[in-house]
């Protein structure tokens, strides 16, 4: 190991440059923002908490934040519980592995623009394939505009379709990382693929599962293009997530110092939810080691 | 166990059956998986090649001539596609370029030097990942209008390398970590400066490090929407921004048009992910289990 010399901090240079300008120094400063009023082109007027108390009375932000906590749990634990099938069926062995393998990628190279587009044109109330599939097997008819609920349950569909193949990808590589002995001393002992999944595969699988419950956690918090896209917020606010309330009061309404005040309040949504979890690693990481 | 177990001779027959069974609902469950992932693609792809009647016709035409029509159509009926897609490949190549740049730098210190301000700064990597990206917004939209930023390619570059230069940078320190020192001490040795050491030595033996990174930020470049948004209005629009506009706007014969504009944009990404699954997989082991 080399002792830290100007060159070196010279390297380091560009990645915190970056990172301190684009997003250390405006979170920072997002905090005085949220502390004062402020339009476009107007100048800072100190209100202290004020912001705050306009967010937390507003009905309209307490409907975004139950929308984002639905939408988000959902999103994670049902993608969670894909991934963890999938998973396990690949470690189970797969024919033409890496053609299985490109084509579960798929999704992951698509903008959510584009993911939108295709789910919104499918699901489409009275000529998209699936709306009428879903209408001929009897369902009624699937308007999904006029229910925040289904929705936001589309939403939460073409969420985990997209984001599906990274969640599977961290499982089965905490899958296949488990030591092959283990499976042979088992089988040796009678037992079954089901013990064998339960007793090894998913105890040991927790580590990868408690990562991927962060960062899907951490990114699922941050929904904004599906919602945006599929219903703008609407009918009558009704869907808005909370990057959608905070656009909104932005860039829509022009008042920066609510919008400034919800940004900490997500930034802070954020740290609890992964907070959460990085201690549960950390209480798993303690214990493994004693 | 160390009793004897008694030995019972199997049941050949209802075995033999349980391994069909269980050999279909596999295959079954393969099947469910491929047309999650590819038939929603597919659709679009398949459907840019239909004749306007034949797209929304229910069900469905599996067999059907194909047509170029609508591509011939791209230039002329919608002039504004071919521009955004020509931003849309100079901002992602900029952002891969800074961010894989900046990355490879940064993770060759983070592996080679020790300081206890650089093992503390590692903590800071991973926690600024945690904040969500909208929130800068809002401080930074009016300085980039002042720095007559506004609408360049730029700003998106800048924004997109930055949002991957915390997690490109454990990505890189995985892989370099996995390189022998022996190896760049014997190039000090032979007179070798520390950026040659680098460029020489450590990138070759890195490179699948580096692909892994370059595809991260190119396929967010090519395909983010929400800072498009905000941060361009028409000079530096990009591809998904235009879908977004013509998608909410498109009507009667124009969807042809929209699909083959669609299956242009994410054609060629949708394949790089596919031919570069190895590197997919190694970098997010590296950037995440790591880091």
């Amino acid at each position: 190991m080399r002792r830290l010399n100007p060159a070196a901090i010279l390297m380091l240079a560009p990645t915190h440059l970056l990172l301190f300008l684009v997003i250390a120094l405006p979170s920072i400063y997002v905090f005085w923002l949220s502390l004062n009023e402020s339009t476009y082109g107007s100048d800072l007027t100190f209100v202290g908490f004020n912001n705050y108390v306009t967010v937390l009375t507003s009905p309209y932000f307490w409907r975004a934040a139950l929308n984002t906590l639905i939408v988000v749990n959902a999103v994670v634990y049902i993608e969670l519980l894909i991934a963890i099938g999938m998973a396990a069926l690949f470690l189970g062995g797969v024919r033409y592995p890496k053609i299985m393998f490109a084509i579960v990628l798929m999704p992951y190279a698509i903008s959510e623009v584009v993911g939108v587009l295709v789910w919104k044109i499918m699901l489409n109330t009275g000529s998209g394939v699936l709306a009428r599939t879903i209408e001929a097997l009897g369902f009624g008819m699937f308007n999904w505009s006029v229910s925040p609920p289904l929705a936001l349950s589309v939403v939460t569909l073409i969420s985990i379709w997209h984001h599906l193949p990274f969640t599977f990808l961290l499982i089965y590589a905490g899958m296949l990382a488990i030591p092959k002995s283990l499976y042979e001393a088992s089988r040796i002992d009678g037992a079954s693929r089901w013990q064998e999944f339960w007793r090894i595969t998913l105890p040991l699988t927790v580590p990868a599962i408690l990562i991927s419950l962060i960062f899907r956690f951490v990114f699922a918090f941050r929904l904004f293009s599906e919602v945006w896209l599929l219903t703008a917020g609407g009918p009558a606010r009704l869907t808005e997530v909370l990057a959608v309330y905070l656009y909104q009061s932005g860039f829509k309404y022009g008042e920066f110092g609510t919008a400034s005040a919800t940004g900490w309040l997500m930034v802070l949504g954020s740290l609890g939810v992964a907070s959460v979890y990085l201690w549960a690693m950390h209480r798993r990481m303690v214990s493994g080691n004693d | 166990m160390t009793e004897a177990t008694p030995i019972v001779l199997p049941n050949m027959a209802a075995r033999r059956v349980a391994g069909i069974a269980r050999a279909i609902v596999r295959t079954a469950l393969f099947a469910l998986i491929i047309v999650w992932s590819a038939f929603p693609i597919l659709y679009i792809v398949v459907s840019s090649f239909k004749q306007q009647k034949e797209i929304f016709k229910y069900p469905p035409d599996i067999i059907f001539t194909p047509t170029f029509e609508h591509y011939a159509a791209l230039a002329t009926k919608w002039t504004g596609f071919f521009p955004t897609m020509g931003n849309s490949l100079i901002v992602a190549v900029g952002a891969t370029i800074l961010a894989c740049v900046a990355s490879i730098l940064s993770g060759f210190v983070y592996s080679r030097y020790a300081n206890r301000f650089l093992a503390g700064s590692v903590l800071y990597l991973i926690a600024i990942r945690l904040l969500p990206p909208i929130v800068v917004t809002l401080p930074l939209f009016p300085v980039v209008d002042a720095l007559k930023l506004s609408d360049t390619h730029l700003v998106l570059i800048i924004l997109y390398a930055t949002f991957w230069v915390s997690l490109c940078t454990m990505i890189m320190k995985t892989f370099i970590d996995k390189i022998p020192r022996t190896l760049d001490e014997a190039a000090v040795v032979d007179g070798a400066t520390t950026m040659q050491t680098l460029v020489r030595v450590i990138m070759p033996l890195a490179l699948q490090g580096i692909a892994a990174c370059a595809i991260f930020v190119f396929v967010f470049a090519w395909n983010e929407y929400l800072f498009a948004l905000i941060f361009t209005t028409q000079h530096a629009k990009t591809a998904p921004l235009i879908i977004s506009e013509v998608m909410d706007a498109v009507s009667g014969t124009n969807w042809g048009v929209l699909f083959a504009g669609v299956t242009v944009q994410l054609l060629p990404v949708t394949l790089l992910v596919m031919l570069a699954q190895r590197f997919l997989i190694a970098g997010l082991t590296a950037g995440s289990v790591k880091g």
